[in-house]
């Protein structure tokens, strides 16, 4: 009982992973960047959905209120701090993501304040049992959620026009531009739909822990770059999968092993041994 | 008695011999590292346990160097084997896991508490600051003269493009391993520094955050030069103090300014003459 | 070469003096330092406003001495790198008659070390890492070791509770990992049996696999250090999974926000603090309501802490009669002052011997539950 409980856990743990290395995995297979503001951006998603859900009393408005404004900001960060540094080594592009991300954190404690923010009505607090095993209302949407929506990204991604013109553009963008491709619009949709996830992702994480607070985006500005890697840069089937495997391995690791090694170090420690049998990854792209 | 700007020069000149070690690694040989501040770590744990067991300063010092030389040595092994993406990432990763390995180390390490009431080096703070400043001349030296040798040429190849370099038989791997080894000994330098600096360590000291400020410092200088990572180490340094008068704000500047100096000069405050007079060039010959 | 670098490094300590503000001459300066900024601000700006708070009663009675107090205070970010700086700033440029820490553990055990060389008292308001005092006769802690909160706990659990079979769940970090050494050093003493030990990082909000394996070992109580932040999701998903033991906390719960964060889980939840909310005394009664007055939002323990760690330093200069640091050293090693965490003895290495508060939060509040007066089990080190 308690091995189905622990995967479960990590399963979820995987889940909330997954939505933010998705955008993250995207931005690296179009642009070769490490985009560590991401996680300002997930953090920003959460502050919305907690703001707009206390305001209008209703999460399910909110929730996509809150995940378009934070794609349509990710296309700003693209368009003011990406664009003009694109031709330069990875590393500016690095740096100046950090920069921007620090910036971020200090301007969430400055304008709502250094000790947090709480759900005036905490929702989706119902518990479910099911043969032993308790559950919130909370972990039941995390998972259908991430699951659908990655679900149907991956399905429009396959079906549609859009769908094709990206892959093909994150394929060889050289290529897709000369078949008439517009690379730049598939940018701009790339850092929407990455962003607007993480977004989504923050804003679960709010809901877990009923808590916003201006640091909550920095485990996932470094482990979302430990999950990629995993992965295989890139590559989003990979990804998820990665994501997955890391949260049931953080979640049997913390009760297993917890004496010996703490939550990150487990997963970085994984990470090393992975690149050290498999040094393209998990899932490499082709 | 000047006791203030003292132990901030001394900080400078310690961040310095870090800076200018990683700039060894990422500036000459172009292998981006996010996990300095393991290497750091090394050194000042190496030098904070010789201490305690009473051998002299100068010989802990050498330790630090040569196990945070040798520990770099073998993560430059990594560097071999996995992608160029992938090598920002794993050394990050080495980092958290020496992080994560000397938290749960009670009983060698301290745990979490630390290693406090580390012995003094003996010279007093003014006598400390005048070898830390020895020692940042002798690092910058060693630093420059390496440019100017065949080995330099070698590391310039290697960051240029590894292909090539392979091609006109330069032996790649060697070279990697070298400047990772090189590089680290300096942190782990830096590190044994710090330690009788500080004279009381914690993990925390160690950790990604102290990472990233020393690749900053070397970004903002500019990559590759060193007395622009000696420029850029002492802006970002004192720059908390700079900005004291706006406290609240005060790091949302540092923030801000990382990504500003990225953005419009991204060959950092080396690169900033260039770009300059490129500038006015292009402005002056316009009507 | 080298003379670029010295030119450089003599500007920059130019500059660096030059932007330091001219001072007022006839104030007595208190040196306080804290994280303003960075992860740790939110208990940064508790001690500060408590310490702020302490200030403006004491000049409004009049000042010490017939001078007003002057707070100085200073951004650490809650790093040591950072603390040593500022010393040496406290004590060379604003020459300042006591230095607080309002700051984490490591950024006070290295600022401690200065003061100590320069013989000037320094207070650690709430860091909590055995060796602060230990840096020498100058230094100061007006709160409890964690080893101690610990043994408190242990006594509180196995004694007055009559749990035998608990689990703990330890923050890993220096708070964390001394509270967890006191308890169990005294679980054997009150026949409790540790059935499960597991750690977390101060970084964690989500703690589902922790609390199934809590689950599975189906214990009578829980043991569970943290802050605020960590403790609230933490308790708040321990309920939602349908663990009902009592869980026992320390003063890093010892916030409202605690109490906002994990709602109506809460409810029932024993800390041992050093802040009595329903305390009739009027030191403790007032700094309540006159906190909440001047910063807005309820009082915590660490705001308690820094605002006693000032009335202790003030109550030293007035019965020295002076601001020389020798006499003040002397008088406050005499120290027996009510305050808002009660009454402020220290002990031959300068820690605080003073009873432990035991709350519960009751209707979305803490209330008083006990009191832990056990000179002997509460005796901190001496050396």
């Amino acid at each position: 009982m308690l091995y189905v409980e622990l995967l479960i856990q990590g399963l979820i743990y995987g889940c909330m992973y997954a939505m933010i290395a998705v955008g993250l995995t995207l931005v690296y297979g179009l642009l070769r960047i490490l985009h560590v503001a991401h996680a300002g951006l997930f953090a920003l998603g959460g502050y919305l959905g907690l703001l707009l859900t206390n305001a209008t009393g209703s999460l399910l408005l909110s929730m996509p209120l809150a995940a378009g404004l934070v794609g349509l900001l990710g296309m700003v960060v693209y368009r003011l701090c990406y664009q003009p540094i694109l031709d330069r080594p990875p590393y500016v592009a690095l740096i100046a993501s950090i920069g921007l991300f620090i910036a971020m954190e200090e301007l969430f404690r400055l304008i709502f304040g250094p000790y947090g923010l709480t759900y005036t009505h905490a929702p989706l607090q119902q518990l479910f049992r099911f043969s032993g095993v308790t559950l919130r209302a909370v972990d039941l949407a995390i998972v259908v959620g991430s699951v659908s929506l990655l679900g149907s990204l991956a399905w429009l991604a396959k079906n549609t026009r859009t769908g094709i013109a990206w892959r093909a553009t994150v394929d060889d963008p050289q290529m897709a531009g000369s078949f008439g491709i517009s690379v730049l619009k598939v940018r701009y949709l790339n850092f929407f739909i990455g962003s607007a996830l993480a977004g989504i992702g923050g804003i679960f994480i709010s809901l877990l822990s009923n808590l916003v607070e201006p640091t909550m985006g920095g485990v996932p500005s470094y482990k979302a770059l430990a999950i990629i890697v995993l992965g295989g840069l890139g590559n989003v089937g990979g990804t998820l999968i990665a994501s997955l495997v890391l949260g049931v391995v953080e979640a049997f690791g913390t009760i297993f092993i917890g004496d010996y090694l703490d939550r990150d170090a487990i997963a970085f420690g994984f990470l090393i041994l992975v690149l050290m049998i498999r040094p393209q990854g998990l899932f490499a792209r082709s | 008695m000047l006791i203030y700007e003292l132990s901030l020069a001394t900080v400078v000149c310690i961040n310095i011999i870090q800076a200018i070690g990683l700039n060894l690694i990422t500036g000459y040989c172009g292998q981006i590292s996010l996990g300095h501040a393991a290497f750091y770590g090394i050194g000042a744990y190496t030098t904070a346990l010789m201490a305690k067991a009473g051998f002299p300063g100068p010989v802990n010092l050498m330790a630090a160097m040569l196990l945070s030389g040798s520990v770099g040595a073998v993560v430059g092994l990594t560097s071999l084997r996995v992608r160029e993406d992938f090598l920002a990432i794993t050394t990050m990763g080495v980092g958290f896991l020496f992080l994560g390995i000397v938290r749960q180390q009670e009983r060698f390490l301290g745990g979490e508490l630390g290693i406090s009431s580390i012995p003094s080096f003996g010279l007093g703070k003014p006598g400390f600051f005048g070898l830390t400043l020895i020692l940042v001349i002798l690092t910058a030296a060693f630093s420059l003269y390496l440019k100017k040798t065949w080995m330099g040429f070698a590391f310039e190849a290697v960051a240029d493009d590894e292909d090539t370099a392979r091609v006109l038989s330069v032996n790649v791997s060697a070279y990697k391993l070298v400047a990772f080894a090189l590089g680290t000994a300096m942190a782990g330098l830096a590190g044994g520094l710090y330690c009788y600096f500080a004279r009381f360590i914690v993990p925390d000291d160690f950790g990604f955050i102290t990472s990233i400020s020393v690749l900053s410092m070397v970004a903002v200088g500019g990559i590759g030069s060193v007395y622009g990572v000696i420029l850029g180490t002492v802006l970002l340094t004192l720059m908390p103090d700079f900005f004291r008068f706006i406290s609240d704000y005060k790091l949302f500047v540092y923030g801000a300014l990382l990504f500003a100096v990225m953005r419009f000069a991204p060959e950092g405050l080396a690169g900033l003459p260039a770009l300059v007079s490129a500038k006015v060039a292009r402005t002056g010959g316009a009507p | 070469m080298k003379r670029r670098i010295e030119v450089l490094m003599l500007a920059c300590c130019l500059v660096a003096w030059l932007i330091n503000p001219a001072m007022a001459a006839d104030t007595i300066k208190i040196g306080f330092h804290a994280p303003l900024t960075g992860f740790a601000a939110s208990d940064g700006k508790s001690a500060t406003e408590g310490a702020t708070l302490a200030v403006k009663q004491i000049n409004a009675a009049g000042g010490v001495l017939g001078n007003p107090l002057e707070l100085v205070v200073y951004d650490d970010e809650a790093k040591p790198a950072q603390a040593i700086p500022i010393a040496n700033k406290l004590i060379g440029q604003d020459k300042v008659v006591v230095g607080i820490s309002g700051s984490y553990s490591g950024a006070t055990r290295s600022a401690a070390g200065i003061f100590q060389e320069a013989k000037i008292p320094y207070i650690s308001a709430y860091g909590i890492h055995p060796d602060i005092t230990r840096a020498g006769e100058y230094v100061f802690r007006t709160s409890f070791l964690g080893h101690i909160q610990g043994k408190a706990g242990a006594k509180l659990l196995g004694e007055m509770m009559g749990k035998k079979k608990v689990v703990t769940i330890t923050l890993q970090n220096d708070f964390g990992q001394s509270l967890a050494a006191g308890f169990e050093e005294m679980a054997p003493t009150y026949g409790i049996a540790i059935v499960g030990a597991y750690q977390y990082s101060i970084k964690d909000r989500q703690f589902g696999a922790i609390v199934a394996k809590v689950k599975a070992d189906n214990p009578e109580a829980i043991y569970a250090s943290g802050y605020y932040f960590t403790a609230g999701p933490l308790v708040n998903q321990l309920r939602a999974a349908g663990v009902t033991c009592p869980i026992i906390g320390q003063e890093g719960y010892d916030s409202q926000k605690f109490i906002e964060i994990a709602g109506p889980a809460a409810e029932g939840v024993i800390i041992t603090t050093s802040l009595d909310r329903d305390s009739e005394v009027p030191e403790t009664a007032d700094f309540i309501r006159e906190f909440e007055a001047q910063a807005g939002f309820k009082a915590d323990m660490v705001a308690a802490s820094g605002h006693t760690a000032v009335m202790v330093a003030a109550d030293a200069i007035r019965r020295a009669g002076s601001t020389d640091s020798d006499k003040v050293l002397a008088a406050m090693k005499t120290t027996d002052l009510k305050v808002s965490t009660g009454t402020i003895r220290f002990n031959a290495l300068g820690e605080v011997m003073k009873a432990v508060q035991v709350q519960v939060v009751k209707d979305g509040n803490w209330h008083h539950y006990a009191v832990i007066d056990d000179p002997e089990l509460l005796a901190p080190p001496e050396k």
